[in-house]
């Protein structure tokens, strides 16, 4: 095996402690912040010279193959959760949430096959890091609404009423999921607009409706339905936090799933 | 009874009910309506086969309506700079997309080395308002290379062109990939369509001789289909050409670079008559000469005319600003760790 895939293994098990740790926590109301945030520090930390590494060895960024993408993105959500997780303490619990789902992500990156791809020449261009890092800020923002909407909901399901007892009521922390979303809705349109001017110039139409656009601009649309659907109908806690489950859902789709079904130019992920 | 009394009463009634009207027309969930209705347009349209850009027009068109009415009619727009500039930028990106589509050019050229692009497109659609100036457009294709990495994995295309600007002075460029020529608003993108061309003249008997090249099928995508049947200009006599090579040109074990062959042969087969031509070889046929001249490489193009992208990318930086700032204002109430 070779160091960068032995990095990344180490920063896979130092996640996994990171996220089973927090899971205790939650489950046995332990305090437990600072290790879960030093194990995930660490973690980025040898998982970035794992990319590194690889970036070095094949001559590109970590975009082509499913292999990159996914591990490149358990990179940049478990960063941005981190920073929030540093940042503001009433998403700490959240981890229990995240933490699950990122786990997926890795389960998935193993699966997948390490080896390298093309670099095609549409992706030599400054648009590229610009479109992803905007679309990794959008994914990461929603998945830390995403925390704090399962907080809600599980809440509002009566699990660990106890255990989750010390956090801001419901309302307050629907209010600070909302605000992570509207991070992402600012990021996700920064995504859509750097992608059109990508796409101008190394396909000639900034626009094409292909299956990978269509959705993203669909995710668009429901963020964009939740914000008025919160502001219009007032909606409780447990229904934004439906909400957003919904919208990241759509958000993951669009970002794993719809490369696969894609045989237009724009394939994203494959 | 007071006539123009009861007449300024109809028009404010009349204004009444215009104000009324509005202010349904603004509302948040008819927005929430026209926003499902789009989702749904954006699913059901099938731009491949050209069908159903009324499930998006529809939509949007009623969002528009909504929006505009919302600018004018609603407090808490009207009252927060910010989020008032936002909206006024998404209502501009709708009417700036809508003027886009409807004077839009898309369109594909294939050009020879040494050619000049006389404003002919092989495909084109187009809005219905488009003034088309494709023949003020001119440039040649000067040459190009494309390089390719290990496995025939295309690298990057540089292009050269020439053009002769409005002042009459000769400009030279190189394209390719990211880098579009752009010549009174027409951007001339290149393509991973290329070839070879074999150029021809032809000698009638009675007339001018004319020059023109055979652009065969792209390659190395039809490596092994380098045929195609034309016909002499102005008869009904048809040319089945075909390009014969035994070099590899791009090897799939190292990086590599398109090129033409240092040694072909060129099979012309007119009627029940086959030729195998060199370059500079003649076919006497009883309409004229034709001459096979040499072989070529032809670059495919794509060209894309919107006057109005420079207005879209402004309204969207404007739009985007103005949303992260209202909403930063917002948020700056009361601290996220509150």
């Amino acid at each position: 095996m070779t160091i960068e895939l032995q990095l990344l293994w180490g920063a896979l098990a130092l996640y996994t402690l990171a996220g089973s740790t927090a899971i205790g926590g939650t489950v046995l109301a332990r305090r437990v912040e600072r290790s879960v945030l030093a194990l995930i520090v660490i973690g980025l930390v040898v998982h970035a010279v794992s990319i590194g590494l690889r970036w070095e060895r094949v001559g590109h960024g970590p975009f082509i193959t499913m292999f990159e993408i996914l591990s490149s993105n358990v990179w940049s959500l478990l960063l941005i959760f981190a920073l929030a997780y540093w940042r503001v303490p009433a998403v700490r619990p959240a981890a229990a949430v995240v933490m699950p789902i990122l786990f997926v992500m890795m389960g998935w990156m193993l699966v997948t096959s390490p080896g390298d791809g093309h670099y095609p020449p549409t992706y030599r261009t400054v648009w590229l890091y610009i479109h992803v890092f905007f679309g990794k800020v959008f994914l990461g923002a929603v998945l830390v609404a995403v925390g704090i909407a399962g907080l809600i909901l599980l809440r509002r399901a009566g699990f660990g009423v106890q255990r989750l007892a010390r956090l801001p009521d419901s309302a307050r922390l629907e209010n600070l999921a909302f605000r992570f979303m509207i991070l992402g809705f600012v990021f996700e349109t920064l995504m859509l607009i750097a992608g059109a001017v990508w796409a101008q110039d190394a396909w000639g139409r900034y626009w094409a409706w292909d299956p990978l656009e269509t959705w993203a601009f669909l995710t668009w649309l429901t963020l964009a339905f939740f914000v008025h659907a919160r502001a219009t109908f007032r909606l409780q806690p447990h229904h934004s936090a439906l909400f957003i489950m919904g919208v990241f859902v759509l958000a993951f789709l669009t970002f794993f799933g719809v490369p696969f079904v894609s045989t237009a130019p724009h394939k994203g992920a494959v | 009874m007071n006539t123009s009394a009861a007449n300024a009463g109809v028009s404010n009634t009349g204004g009444w009910y215009a104000a009324a009207w509005l202010h349904r027309l603004a509302s948040t969930r008819l927005t929430l309506l026209f926003i499902v209705l789009l989702a749904c347009g954006v699913i059901a349209y099938e731009p491949a086969a050209g069908r159903g850009a009324w499930l998006i027009v529809a939509p949007l068109s009623l969002g528009a309506a909504n929006l505009a009415a919302a600018i004018l009619t609603n407090a808490v727009i009207r009252q927060h700079t910010a989020l008032l500039v936002f909206h006024l930028a998404l209502l501009a990106i709708v009417l700036l997309a809508a003027a886009g589509r409807l004077t839009y050019l898309k369109g594909q050229l294939e050009l020879a080395e040494g050619e000049a692009f006389s404003g002919q497109l092989m495909q084109v659609e187009r809005g219905p308002w488009h003034r088309s100036q494709l023949e003020r457009a001119v440039f040649s294709n000067e040459g190009y290379t494309i390089r390719y990495e290990k496995g025939v994995r295309r690298a990057d295309t540089r292009n050269a062109v020439r053009w002769v600007d409005e002042s009459g002075r000769e400009q030279r460029a190189v394209i390719g990939d990211h880098t579009p020529l752009t010549l009174h608003g027409y951007r001339f993108y290149t393509s991973f369509n290329k070839g070879f061309a074999p150029v021809f003249i032809w000698q009638p008997f009675a007339g001018v001789p004319q020059r023109g090249s055979v652009n065969l099928p792209s390659y190395p995508i039809h490596e092994y289909r380098q045929a195609l049947e034309w016909n002499l200009p102005a008869t009904q006599t048809s040319v089945w050409t075909m390009l014969q090579f035994d070099e590899v040109l791009l090897d799939p074990d190292k990086p590599s670079q398109l090129r033409l062959p240092s040694q072909h042969a060129l099979v012309v087969r007119i009627g029940e008559a086959r030729h195998e031509l060199a370059p500079g070889a003649r076919i006497a046929l009883p309409q004229g000469v034709l001459t096979y001249e040499r072989l070529s490489l032809w670059m495919g193009y794509t060209v894309f005319y919107d006057w109005t992208l420079p207005w879209l990318a402004a309204a969207c930086v404007l739009a985007v600003a103005a949303l992260a700032w209202h909403f930063r204002r917002k948020f700056a109430a009361q601290p996220w760790d509150a």
